[in-house]
């Protein structure tokens, strides 16, 4: 993989395993969109302010946003920059984010760093990101313009000593759909839509200038910081708790959604029948009518004798259904390295008896 | 009374007369009729007519005469026209105005209409009545009469100062007025305030109508009973001779303006007169009474309610008349007769009775006729409050209290007298002596109207003054009533009637606790240190004995289902009280009252809530925390405990019932006296909702399907830990919940100190009888559950844990341990086993870790996520739904075994996960 041959994370050596995590994932997926970008590449500064970022403001399950800068140069979106959103407190309600963006991209412009603005990133919390916030200003972003991407970041996973940065983009499908704001279950169906095509991932490639990798190769060999381990933790327990009881929330979530939308059936077949038995009794009474000699019953609305029952939005049901897609390759990438990881300490145990 | 308005119909002689009671009304506002009654002496003068300015000013009343017509069927939109007209009208006459100033019927119709508008504007009731036009109308001419009336501010403030000085003028032209309106008046719907100021204003003129044809030889009384009285008798006259005159309007006026004068001179003397008479007044109606009495008793039971009391006693019976039980039973006829009737003093007509009983025994007429009267005295005493929702006065129940005492004292000398409420009046035999004395009326009804009046008195009185003590101490009397009467019944009575006094005397026993009986049990058996006063006290019935035999007559012989259920809840309730819960469980579940109370009346099922309460609480001084919490669970989880037990009115709910309902439920509350304490209610609640769930939550810790057992317990815990600040608990809750926190640290020592604690002995638990009894229950309990809790938090901790470290740590003796520990692993809840030789509790671990445990939920909750999924797809499919839920059942199956809770068979299923 081309992100190989970069440095990356917190400058250690380690961080040839770093981003092969980070962009493992991305193949496959990339390539099927007819999209305008095919690759990302991120400069290590960027990746660093992200992490930073988090550092500084991030902790629990709140997440930090911010922009990204760049540019787009044949299929692949440079990304060279990036600035965070000031994180918002209640008291500064009339704070102006677009006024702040705005400001921002012109005071880099004057310092001559690309300010042309491509994406937006955010942290995530064990992996839920796919929300209905995401997917409404991911959908503005790529709506204006029309490259942009979202960097989500995991610090979490970055933390346990794998650096965690996925592009995604939306699929041209989901663009249309929302385009529509038509959330309905027929027009979900008819877009043909699944869970499975909301989003589409983007390899990463993040790369430093020959510069920097010099630099990096001249700090590696003096630098008398210890290895840090944490690659090698055998400690599982928590984050697979964490990890099984969002799951569980969401499987609820899913749960009641399906129940709603069941009723939803239910009644609309109810009314169906109804609807049919009114018109029979209708018809029945106007062949009697004539029968009669008199003139048959004018004919009525039938909508508004029979509202149709409001169809519950789809797509809630689909993000969630995305949602707990991500958890389980969370879930599952996690277990297969702590089995990995715990065979090797078993070899090791044994090795040293 | 007759003779002093000789020419006065009846009717209006009697309504004139009642008017003197009521206080003249304070006439605020209504000027129509002041400047009629009052101003009229002035009058003369001023008439003196001058063309030019007769025709303008004809013009203007014609149009003020529509105006108040319109004003009279607020019809405003008429009235807005009409204004404008009279605008320009008004500037037509400009000129003569000018000369004349202002004329005075202008003013008022200005500073009248103004007063109506915003009386209109005021009444938002009507408003939203109105029609679009009319509310239009409303706005806009309240608008031009206020911008109008600005130039004529000064005359019209003093107009209102003194608006009969202004009246005089149009005096007639008001008259005039109200004849033109009358007619109009019949089509009016809705009388609204203003209208009703309208007609009262008519009213008088009507009056001075009739005074002409009346006035030489009618006196009235006062003009203020004249208003306040005839005109709603007059004004039917009134629209009558108005429908007749309407045609010949302008005739009338004529002759109206020549009658006037004469008219109104005799008004005004009348009116001197009348005040010379009203000083007579008192004086007059004394001698009417005087002259009533000398009238042999014809009429003397019209007592009318205003005149000063009578303070002789009205003489029964002409002197020299002998007298005879016919005599007496026609007077009493005659008095009977009177009742019920409007106007008749109730107050007075006891008193006849009761003159008339000195009478009877004077003369020697016989217990029977006594006997009937009393009967009669006591229904007028209960009459004497005609609304039912009221109670007696406390002094009106002490004589109706007396009454019956002598009446029970005549019934038990007098073994001979007969009395039933099935005797006719033709088959009464009070006379005759060789024979028994028949008597109707029934001595049962009237015991327990007293009864039912001494329920409402302590109802009504506030329950924490020392006047509700002092009723409160009526109570032994009437429960010697009720024995008196019941000992009575029990000689004459028929089973039925027998049912009923038992049943009042059941009432008032089954709430109270039994000391003597009590402290007889607590004494030893030989007690031969026992004083001969004891002994006397403790002759008396123990109230159990009383209860069991009454109850038990009551169930074998009642045949209205209502007596018996009452019975039964009482008897229970009694047992409960007296901590005989297996008795009071047994009877409870025997007579299956769980099943069918919801269709009794509400006061059955209030009995049925206390019962239920009563039960809880003694299930629980027996240290049956599972039974306490079940029964109290139906009255504590509503939240509304108060209400359901008859203690009292929510606030909440004061909305959504009306008027009427609250006073039907205010009936329904049961007196202080019987009140359960909520609090003590509530913390025997919350308290065995701790011990219950506590363990239960340590035993099921990561369970999904975890079933709250007690929702309210949860909520006070949820309030507990939303407390930013954690302080030494105040209330019993939250000592309750701090308690509960303890124990679920399975730390029992501090669990007990703030369950048991100077602060929670003031306000709970030294209301119970045996209060130590139950503090010593407690902290077993406490030390047992505590136990419990202990094992299910910790026992993944422990490889093996001693017995006897666990009998230290909470103060058991080993046996103890022991049993609780072989409970909990028989019953599954403990996975460990005994380890005999020494004494240690083996865990067997097999307990799941916090992951399995998750991944089972989840696995559970995937299984209902798929049982809905197929649901959906039932659906799409139809008629194909027979396969799939057959499957689908089979899914289940599956699934149920796999998920069920408990030992190994699980382990192996989801380490592969």
């Amino acid at each position: 993989m081309a992100s190989r041959k970069e440095g990356a994370g917190s400058g250690s050596t380690s961080s040839t395993s770093a981003t092969g995590a980070a962009s493992g994932k991305g193949k496959g997926k990339g390539s099927s969109g007819d999209s305008a970008v095919k690759q990302v590449q991120i400069d290590g500064l960027v990746v660093l302010k992200i992490i930073k970022h988090y550092q500084e403001e991030g902790q629990g399950n709140e997440v930090v946003q911010g922009v990204l800068l760049g540019l787009v140069v044949e299929d692949r979106l440079e990304i060279t920059n990036c600035f965070p959103f000031p994180q918002h407190t209640e008291d500064d309600a009339d704070f102006d984010e677009v006024q702040y963006q705005m400001e921002m991209m012109r005071s880099l412009r004057h310092v001559n760093i690309d300010h042309l603005h491509v994406g937006w990133y955010q942290s995530t919390y064990y992996g839920s990101f796919v929300t209905r916030a995401l997917l409404d200003s991911q959908f503005s972003y790529q709506h204006a313009i029309e490259e942009s991407v979202v960097l989500i970041y995991d610090p979490i996973k970055t933390a346990q000593g794998s650096l965690s940065l996925k592009a995604y983009r939306l699929t041209p499908k989901l663009m249309e759909v929302c385009k529509e704001k038509d959330f309905s279950p027929e027009a979900l169906k008819k877009a043909n839509i699944t869970f499975e095509h909301m989003f589409e991932e983007v390899p990463i490639i993040i790369k430093n200038s020959h510069l920097i990798n010099v630099l990096m190769w001249e700090l590696e060999k003096k630098s008398a910081v210890a290895d840090k381990h944490e690659l090698l933790s055998l400690a599982s327990s928590n984050h697979l708790g964490k990890s099984l009881q969002l799951l569980m929330d969401r499987v609820d979530e899913m749960s009641q959604d399906i129940v709603k939308y069941n009723t939803y059936m239910r009644n609309t077949s109810k009314q169906q029948q109804q609807k049919h038995q009114y018109q029979q009794r209708r018809q029945q009474e106007n062949l009697q009518r004539q029968s009669r000699g008199e003139p048959p019953l004018p004919e009525e609305d039938m909508s508004k004798l029979f509202k149709p029952p409001q169809p519950p939005a789809r797509m809630d049901s689909l993000l969630i259904a995305g949602q707990i897609n991500t958890y389980c390759q969370n879930i599952k990438e996690f277990t297969a390295q702590n089995l990995g990881k715990l065979f090797m300490a078993q070899a090791l145990q044994e090795y040293n008896n | 009374m007759s003779r002093f308005f000789t020419t006065g119909s009846d009717s209006e002689s009697e309504s004139s007369l009642s008017g003197e009671e009521l206080a003249p009304k304070p006439v605020g506002g209504n000027y129509g009729k002041q400047p009629l009654l009052l101003s009229e002496d002035e009058e003369d003068t001023k008439r003196v007519v001058r063309s030019a300015k007769d025709k303008r000013f004809e013009e203007l009343t014609n149009l003020i005469r529509t105006i108040r017509n319109a004003m009279k069927i607020r019809d405003v939109t008429k009235c807005l026209e009409e204004f404008e007209l009279l605008g320009k009208a008004f500037g037509k006459a400009k000129s003569i105005v000018d000369k004349e100033g202002v004329p005075r019927f202008y003013i008022r119709i200005l500073a009248d209409l103004e007063d109506y508008l915003n009386e209109l504007w005021e009444d938002k009731e009507g408003k939203k009545k109105m029609n679009k036009n009319n509310a239009k109308a409303l706005s806009t001419l309240r608008q031009k009469i206020r911008k109008y009336n600005r130039d004529y501010e000064a005359q019209i403030t003093s107009y209102k100062q003194n608006p009969e000085q202004s009246a005089d003028e149009d005096a007639e032209k008001n008259e005039e007025d109200s004849e033109g309106s009358s007619s109009s008046d019949e089509d009016e719907d809705g009388l609204s305030a203003t209208s009703f100021l309208k007609k009262k204003s008519e009213a008088p003129s009507g009056e001075s109508r009739k005074f002409l044809k009346k006035m030489e030889d009618e006196d009235e009384d006062s003009e203020d009973s004249d208003d306040d009285e005839d005109w709603g008798s007059d004004s039917t006259s009134s629209d009558s001779d108005s429908e007749e005159e309407d045609g010949k309007y302008t005739v009338l006026a004529s002759k109206f303006l020549k009658k006037e004068s004469t008219t109104e001179k005799k008004a005004a003397e009348k009116k001197r007169e009348d005040k010379a008479k009203k000083k007579h007044e008192p004086r007059k109606s004394k001698r009417l009474d005087e002259e009533e009495e000398d009238n042999e008793g014809g009429e003397w039971e019209r007592v009318r309610g205003g005149a000063p009391l009578v303070k002789e006693k009205p003489k029964m019976f002409a002197k020299g008349t002998e007298i005879t039980h016919a005599i007496v039973v026609k007077k009493l006829n005659e008095i009977l007769q009177a009742r019920g009737k409007k106007g008749t003093d109730r107050a007075a007509q006891i008193e006849l009775l009761q003159l008339l009983v000195q009478i009877t025994a004077e003369n020697n007429l016989g217990e029977g006729v006594i006997v009937k009267i009393k009967f009669n005295i006591i229904a007028s005493l209960y009459d004497y409050n005609p609304n039912l929702a009221t109670y007696m006065k406390p002094e009106m129940w002490q004589k109706c209290l007396d009454c019956i005492n002598e009446l029970m004292d005549i019934l038990f000398a007098n073994p001979n007298i007969f009395v039933g409420e099935n005797i006719l009046e033709e088959s009464e035999n009070l006379s005759n002596f060789e024979q028994p004395l028949r008597v109707r009326g029934c001595i049962l009804t009237l015991v327990e109207r007293m009864d039912e009046e001494f329920t409402k008195i302590m109802q009504n009185t506030d329950p924490h003054s020392q006047e509700y003590v002092e009723h409160l101490k009526d109570e032994a009397r009437v429960c010697a009533i009720i024995e008196r009467v019941q000992r009575y019944l029990q000689e004459k009575g028929t089973t039925e009637e027998i049912c009923r006094i038992y049943l009042r005397r059941v009432l008032h026993t089954y709430y109270k606790f039994d000391y003597k009986a009590h402290q007889r049990q607590l004494a030893p058996p030989e007690g031969s240190s026992k004083s001969e006063q004891d002994q006397a006290e403790n002759e008396g019935e123990d109230s159990a004995v009383l209860m069991e035999r009454l109850c038990k007559y009551i169930y074998a012989k009642d045949r209205t289902d209502r007596i018996r259920t009452c019975a039964i809840l009482c008897h229970i309730y009694h047992h409960a009280l007296h901590s005989r819960w297996y008795q009071a469980r047994d009877l409870m579940l025997m007579s299956h009252l769980q099943d069918n109370i919801q269709h009794a009346d509400p006061p059955v099922q209030i009995l049925y809530n206390r019962t239920m309460v009563q039960l809880g609480i003694c299930a629980f001084r027996q240290g049956l925390t599972k039974d306490a919490h079940n029964a109290l669970l139906d009255i504590q989880s509503s939240g509304r405990a108060k209400e359901l037990l008859g203690q009292g009115l929510l606030l909440r709910s004061l909305q959504e019932r009306n008027q009427e309902q609250e006073k039907v439920e205010r009936r329904r509350q049961v007196p202080f006296h019987l009140h359960i304490n909520l609090e003590l209610l509530e913390c025997v609640y919350l308290v065995s909702a701790m011990l219950l769930e506590i363990p239960y939550m340590a035993a099921h810790e990561s369970d999904a399907r975890r079933r709250m057992i007690s929702k309210q317990f949860h909520h006070q815990l949820r309030v507990g830990e939303r407390q930013p600040l954690l302080g030494p608990p105040e209330s019993m809750r939250e000592h309750v919940v701090a308690a509960s926190k303890a124990m679920k640290m399975g730390d029992w020592k501090t669990c007990h100190s703030f369950i048991i604690n100077e602060k929670m002995n003031g306000k709970v638990w030294d209301l119970f009888p045996e209060a130590n009894k139950v503090r010593t229950m407690l902290v077993r309990k406490i030390q047992e559950e505590s136990l419990r809790t202990y094992l299910f938090t910790y026992s993944s901790v422990y490889d093996s844990i001693s017995m006897e470290t666990l009998s230290d740590m909470f103060q058991l003796d080993l046996p103890t341990v022991h049993s609780i520990i072989s409970k909990m692993i028989i019953s599954e809840e403990l996975m460990a086993s005994l380890d005999q030789p020494t004494q240690t509790v083996v865990m067997h671990r097999t307990e799941p870790t916090a992951q399995q445990n998750l991944a089972l939920q989840l696995a559970e909750k995937l299984g209902s996520l798929v049982e809905n999924n197929e649901r959906v797809f039932d659906h799409k499919q139809g008629t194909y739904g027979g396969y799939f839920r057959d499957q689908k059942d089979g899914y289940r199956k599956n699934e149920g075994g796999y998920m069920r809770r408990g030992g190994y068979r699980q382990q192996q299923s989801q380490t592969s996960y």
